[in-house]
């Protein structure tokens, strides 16, 4: 650990104003709470937002995952863990069961989670209705108002279009009845796992300055018409190469000397333990 | 030197919030602030241990009919104090002083519903009878033994009429340092 810091990096003015803003996102599920988003040693929209909460919420007593596309490896899990151990000393696991804060870049692990673990979700858009209008003033005004008649419409003209709803990841949920709120970049596939969960589940834009929550036990439904419902990816007759797996998220591998495409799971953690069983 | 505490600004801050969110996140569960509590002094270390974790000079709070305390949280916190309407915190020691609190906190707006009060109250624990309650953060419905207080704390609550998102958001705490949280959007079943 690197004592030139302060413990987790940040002052604890910028902690305190970061926590007040969980506990707000944790009482209004789906609101997007702004807060001021601090400089790091990372370029925003690098995960800027979720290493800021992880920062806030870590001690001593915690162990961290960090993934990223679902893979322990990567470039951005390994700096952000790097970075992490380096001003809090804290031990880090793969192992999604080990874990008490876990720092994910768009995927939630495929074993679910327990109440007493909090999944930490980095955002680049948290905002769902900004495709459907660019000033922030009038997406705060339309959530004011429960005006969610674009977003509705959008889906519509995918359907008529396509023939079906395109959106691949960032699909919008509604969260209570209430808010439509963007579950960052997850597929389909995971959206599920945010309805009536166990954990907490917590989002950080770094750059958009924006901090939102769906705490445990919390309605989260995707949007679907009473006649069209929601789809998640379909990966029927395909199976995991390295574990067989056929009820995880697979990723799409294409050789193109050979021409053969490959399926595996995302989630690395998840398929080095089946395979270890 | 001579510290009046041994509150620790980083670490015992962490665990107090840590405490603070798991009571958030899961409405109607008692947690403890306990240990935190115990390295603060006068004769309300607990909400001064909240007050310490929460409050700096960017935000503000009240302590109505309470200048003790006040004066205590304005000295560790840099925080200022403020009218009940304006303060984002209101400190709530006397049952009595429950009412006025209760109706005059900010609630926000509907385009800024975090701009909200949260109400740390003293819960004596006095009077304790059997609650439902129901809303995020509970799975189905909870059965839980609320004071004379907090059952107060929560019909005033309601007398309110917030329209949510705006809302009001509450933190029972008790003399032994543990305590529970309910957020403006768990509601507590008619008896």
């Amino acid at each position: 650990m690197n004592d030139n810091y302060n413990y987790a990096f940040l002052d604890e003015g910028s902690k305190r104003e970061i926590r007040r803003s969980v506990l707000k996102a944790v009482a209004i599920p789906g609101y997007q709470v702004p807060f001021g988003s601090r400089e790091l040693p990372i370029g925003r929209g690098w995960g800027t937002g979720g290493i800021q909460l992880t920062l806030s919420l870590i001690g001593p007593e915690d162990t961290l995952k960090v993934i990223d596309q679902g893979s322990d490896e990567s470039v951005n899990a390994v700096n952000i863990k790097k970075f992490v151990k380096m001003c809090t000393g804290v031990p880090c696991t793969t192992r999604t069961q080990d874990a008490t804060i876990i720092q994910t870049r768009h995927r939630v692990p495929e074993i679910p989670l327990r109440n007493d673990q909090i999944l930490v979700l980095q955002v680049p858009t948290p905002e769902p209705l900004r495709i459907v209008e660019p000033k922030e003033e009038v997406t705060k005004k339309m959530h004011a108002e429960m005006d969610y008649a674009g977003i509705w419409l959008q889906l519509y003209e995918s359907l008529v279009k396509y023939g079906k709803v395109t959106i691949g990841s960032e699909y919008p949920c509604t969260v209570e009845n209430r808010y439509i709120m963007n579950p960052s970049p997850i597929p389909k596939f995971d959206n599920p796992k945010l309805h009536e969960a166990e954990c907490l589940y917590l989002f950080g834009a770094g750059r958009e300055k924006k901090i939102y929550a769906v705490p445990p036990h919390t309605r989260v439904v995707s949007l679907a018409f009473d006649d069209v419902p929601f789809e998640k990816e379909d990966f029927t007759g395909k199976k995991c190469r390295l574990c067989g797996s056929t009820d995880t998220y697979l990723d799409e591998i294409y050789d193109s000397a050979t021409g053969e495409r490959y399926y595996q799971c995302s989630d690395t953690s998840y398929c080095k333990e089946v395979r270890s069983r | 030197m001579k510290k009046l505490h041994t509150f620790d600004e980083v670490f015992d801050s962490q665990k107090t919030f840590r405490a603070i969110l798991e009571a958030m996140a899961n409405p109607g569960r008692r947690v403890s602030a306990a240990e935190a509590a115990g390295k603060l002094y006068g004769e309300k270390p607990a909400m001064l241990a909240a007050a310490m974790t929460l409050l700096d000079n960017s935000v503000c709070f009240c302590c109505p009919g309470d200048r003790a305390l006040e004066e205590q949280i304005h000295l560790l916190t840099h925080s200022a104090a403020a009218d009940l309407s304006r303060a984002d915190y209101l400190f709530v020691t006397s049952p009595s002083r429950l009412p006025e609190a209760v109706s005059a906190a900010k609630c926000g707006t509907l385009e800024n519903p975090h701009l909200s009060a949260t109400l740390i109250i003293a819960d004596s624990r006095e009077g304790e009878e059997d609650a439902v309650l129901f809303g995020p953060g509970i799975a189905g419905r909870m059965h839980v033994p609320i004071s004379r207080t907090a059952a107060e704390a929560v019909r005033l609550r309601d007398a309110r009429r917030d329209e949510y998102p705006e809302g009001i958001d509450l933190l029972l705490l008790s003399p032994d340092g543990t305590f529970y949280c309910i957020p403006r959007l768990v509601k507590r079943e008619e008896a």
